[in-house]
């Protein structure tokens, strides 16, 4: 190949690979292969996406059969990357309403998925319909299939033991909900995932089972061929930046699992600490009951000490039910990360492995078989899209600490709030001259 | 070491004048031996005692062993009335057994006084962090501050102050133990059986003094179980705060492989670690409260013993009284002949014959002498118990208002406490939230 390392490439959009121009081939591509600049606009043209506008507002492809090559880093330069304010969003999905079905095989849970969004893609303005946990599942299946060069993010624990959590309780369900729409959430905010075909119709059919069985028809051919990678390829090394990743991931995980086991614990040690509160106030109400004019302040002495109880009890309950699981899906999403990496090593090895048959081979033209090009190409979109979903992530990662962390000391803050209230309050009572009885 | 003034735990706003010098209405000055009064002109000053030092020594003890006990160092000063100045006046050592045979004596002789009580022999109701060893430092320093605190007590009481065994107990180091069992206490003091029988069989105690024996039995049961419940709740909010400490551990090497979150992580995990060392502060603060507690949980004993010195006394006196009337209703029956009553005479009589007029005389004659003394005695018993009732039941009401003021205080300063730490945890986790929200 001529000229450096391999730069982003352009959006493949909806074409296959075959289509795009080979790297190697025509100059007017090498231009956009190289700098960071926008492409020509004629580059652009060139690619017929049919009636569709590739350049949407925030950059996205359109829906259809996603290619799973498809670089987004072009994409990405297009899009606005931070859009926090959401003003440049077009998309917006909420979970929330669970219900409860009783069958007569089965009982469980669905939410509902309201999506609102003006992309050409959706047919109409809104949409609302009823999924279960499986369906998201099967979505997330679907997405790491059709998309295997990006990272998805993680769904809550599948599988809970039954006899030990209660699957119906309260709040169970309100920390799986938000835990679906955080997932649902992250892949709106993804310029590639967000356009994929499956995470269209998840969002918007009617019958979601009917399609889930027609759907080995809409896989890809290069899909298929991207998921047929084999193992069989030994990487030789990973290239720095991707194993500076590698070891962040591993070193982050393991940070996480720290804290996860540090929060447990001083979850466990303040129920502990609650069920000796919630003995020692009403003792000050036994007390109370045998004095004279003592008896006002100790009982208002019980009940601050009461009132401290019931605050400690939401203390523990918000962190039990807002921060572990928080903490614990991202655990679950370094690790998705971790095996997207694998993948990647995956498609260099089998590039590097073809490339060495070739150069073996001693041909007097250094004709670079097709096939091998087609590797390499794979990887050099992997790469890119690996390290733009990287950013991301770690972006997406700062803010989500931050507010988790802030969350964390706000809690605590008015857990502390509350009790200097109660404490406060009392000793005017306390000061209280006592009418002679 | 500054000389706590003349008030116990408890009073913080009291003044430096020590109680005496005040004729408390109606006392009675049941100190034995002549010589108290002279002793008076001394507590007419102001008076400031300290126990301000505590020193580990060795000595042999009664059967010459070799054993380690704690001393301590018991200062009193005059105060001048025009300038406020205070010369130390005396200064010796005593041990704590000393200490229970001045209380031990003080019970015997002012068994109408609610004696203050000595803080714990041993200590109890620790949570873990606490020694339950009497040689511990942290023990011995709070028994320090229990042992001054019931120097003030006595000293502050307005009969207690006079007695002449704790005024050598203040001031004459050598000889004090032999003096004070000089004075026969121990004989005087009544039996535990003794006491415990007349709780059972008196018939006509006075009602009050029966609640009020009922109110203290319930009071150290309640206490008991606060402090009880109080020490957990101690060692699980110690458990909570230290292990925040290990976030500080983890922040600091996550912060290492971030860029951007590193900084805000590392300052947020230094302030974990001082929410978490702010614990032993806090507890500390909290055991005083946990002592104040105590001291009435011991009080309610010495409000009990009295109760039960007026069941033994009003037994006593409802013996007497029935001693008397039997001895009354024999002489009568030896008067006008009839038999009614069983005695151990009439028995002999039957069996071995009638008696003499001259023996039937005589005997009249033994039990009229018998009965004048018994009224005698019934009547000077009687007036006994009466005064006990109204000595007693004034102390008892001194002492419920101390109780009142004392324990109100005390939560209130507990609540202060809980304010304190309240505003302390507020600040720590605002400051860690600015140090996330910079992440």
């Amino acid at each position: 190949m001529s000229g450096g390392p391999p730069k982003g490439l352009p959006s493949t959009g909806p074409h296959s690979l075959l289509d795009m121009p080979h790297p190697l081939a025509g100059s007017s591509s090498e231009e956009a292969v190289g700098g960071d600049s926008t492409p020509s606009p004629d580059l652009l043209m060139a690619r017929s996406f049919g009636d569709k506008d590739l350049i949407l507002p925030n950059g996205g492809t359109p829906a259809g059969t996603s290619s799973p090559a498809s670089s987004s880093s072009l994409l990405n330069r297009l899009q606005l990357d931070d859009d926090i304010d959401g003003e440049t969003r077009d998309l917006f999905v909420t979970v929330d309403d669970p219900k409860k079905h009783v069958c007569t095989m089965e009982t469980y849970i669905t939410y509902r998925i309201t999506t609102k969004s003006t992309r050409v893609e959706f047919d109409l303005p809104e949409y609302s319909v009823r999924r279960r946990y499986q369906d998201f599942d099967w979505l997330r299946s679907k997405l790491e299939e059709s998309q295997p060069t990006h990272l998805i993010p993680p769904l809550p624990e599948k599988f809970v033991v039954k006899g030990v959590v209660d699957r119906f309780s309260e709040e169970f369900v309100e920390t799986r909900r938000k835990a679906l729409d955080k997932f649902l959430k992250r892949i709106t905010d993804h310029p590639v995932l967000s356009f994929n075909e499956h995470f269209n119709v998840f969002l918007t059919a009617k019958d979601l089972n009917a399609y889930k069985k027609q759907g080995m028809a809409l896989l890809t051919r290069v899909g298929e061929s991207v998921k047929h990678v084999t193992g069989g390829y030994k990487l030789r090394s990973r290239p720095l930046e991707f194993a500076a990743i590698g070891d962040y991931l591993d070193t982050f995980a393991l940070k996480l699992g720290t804290i996860d086991r540090i929060a447990q614990r001083i979850i466990k040690e303040e129920i502990e600490y609650l069920v000796e509160l919630r003995e020692y106030g009403p003792v000050y109400s036994t007390w109370s009951a045998l004095e004279g004019e003592l008896a006002e302040p100790l009982e208002g002495v019980s009940a601050c000490i009461g009132n401290c109880s019931t605050a400690l009890e939401e203390l523990t309950d918000d962190m039990t039910e807002d921060f572990l699981p928080v903490l614990r899906e991202y655990i679950l999403y370094s690790d998705s990360m971790k095996s997207v990496l694998k993948k990647r090593d995956q498609v260099q090895a089998e590039y590097e492995a073809k490339l060495e048959a070739v150069a073996l081979r001693k041909e007097d033209r250094p004709k670079v078989p097709a096939d091998v090009e087609k590797c390499q190409d794979r990887m050099e979109c992997f790469n890119a899209d690996l390290k733009a979903d990287m950013e991301r992530w770690q972006n997406n990662k700062r803010q989500d600490f931050r507010q988790l962390l802030m969350g964390m000391a706000d809690k605590n803050i008015q857990y502390y709030e509350k009790c200097l209230t109660a404490w406060e309050s009392i000793i005017p009572l306390l000061q209280e001259k006592q009418e002679a009885k | 070491q500054q000389p706590a003034p003349l008030e116990p735990l408890g009073h913080p706003d009291a003044g430096l004048q020590s109680a005496v010098g005040e004729e408390a209405e109606g006392a009675r000055d049941e100190s034995p031996g002549e010589g108290t009064m002279t002793e008076n002109n001394f507590w007419l000053k102001k008076i400031e005692i300290s126990v301000s030092e505590a020193e580990k020594r060795t000595g042999r003890n009664a059967m010459n062993m070799q054993e380690t006990y704690t001393a301590y160092l018991i200062e009193t000063r005059s105060v001048e009335h025009t300038d406020g100045q205070s010369v130390l006046t005396d200064s010796l050592w005593r041990r704590y057994s000393e200490f229970e045979l001045l209380r031990n004596y003080l019970l015997v002789y002012y068994p109408h006084i609610v004696v203050p009580p000595l803080p714990e022999k041993r200590a109890e109701f620790v949570w873990h962090k606490l020694s339950a060893d009497n040689m511990d430092p942290d023990f011995v320093e709070r028994r320090r501050i229990g042992l001054e605190n019931f120097l003030l007590r006595v000293a502050s009481h307005p009969i207690l102050c006079r007695d002449k065994i704790f005024y050598l107990f203040l001031t004459q180091e050598g000889n004090w133990k032999e003096t004070v069992n000089e004075t026969g206490f121990q004989l005087k003091a009544d039996s535990r059986l003794k006491a415990l029988n007349a709780t059972f069989r008196v018939k006509n105690p006075d009602k009050r003094f029966t609640e009020l024996k009922h109110y203290s039995d319930e009071l150290q049961s309640v206490i008991s179980h606060l402090l009880r419940v109080r020490a957990r709740v101690a060692d699980r909010l110690y458990g909570v705060y230290k292990v925040h400490g290990n976030y500080g551990r983890v922040f600091s090497e996550w912060s290492a492989i971030e860029k951007e979150m590193g900084d805000g992580l590392q300052s947020a995990g230094h302030h974990m670690d001082v929410y978490a060392s702010s614990i032993d502060d806090i507890l500390e603060d909290e055991e005083h409260y946990a002592d104040q507690l105590k001291e009435y949980l011991f009080y309610a004993e010495a409000l009990r013993a009295v109760c039960r010195k007026h069941e033994l006394m009003q037994y006593d006196l409802e013996m007497a009284a029935q001693d008397l009337a039997s001895k009354k209703q024999q002489c009568e029956e030896l008067a006008t002949g009839t038999v009614r009553t069983f005695s151990l005479k009439g028995m002999t009589t039957k069996l071995f014959g009638q008696e003499t007029p001259e023996q039937r005389e005589a005997r009249i004659k033994v039990l009229e002498e018998q009965i004048n003394e018994g009224e005698q005695q019934l009547k000077s018993k009687n007036l006994e118990g009466r005064e006990f009732v109204k000595n007693a039941w004034a102390d008892i009401e001194r002492f419920k208002e101390q109780k009142n003021h004392d324990l109100k205080e005390a939560l209130i300063s507990y609540a202060v406490m809980q304010i304190s730490m309240c505003k302390k945890g507020i600040q720590v986790w605002t400051n860690a939230k600015e140090c996330f929200s910079k992440m």
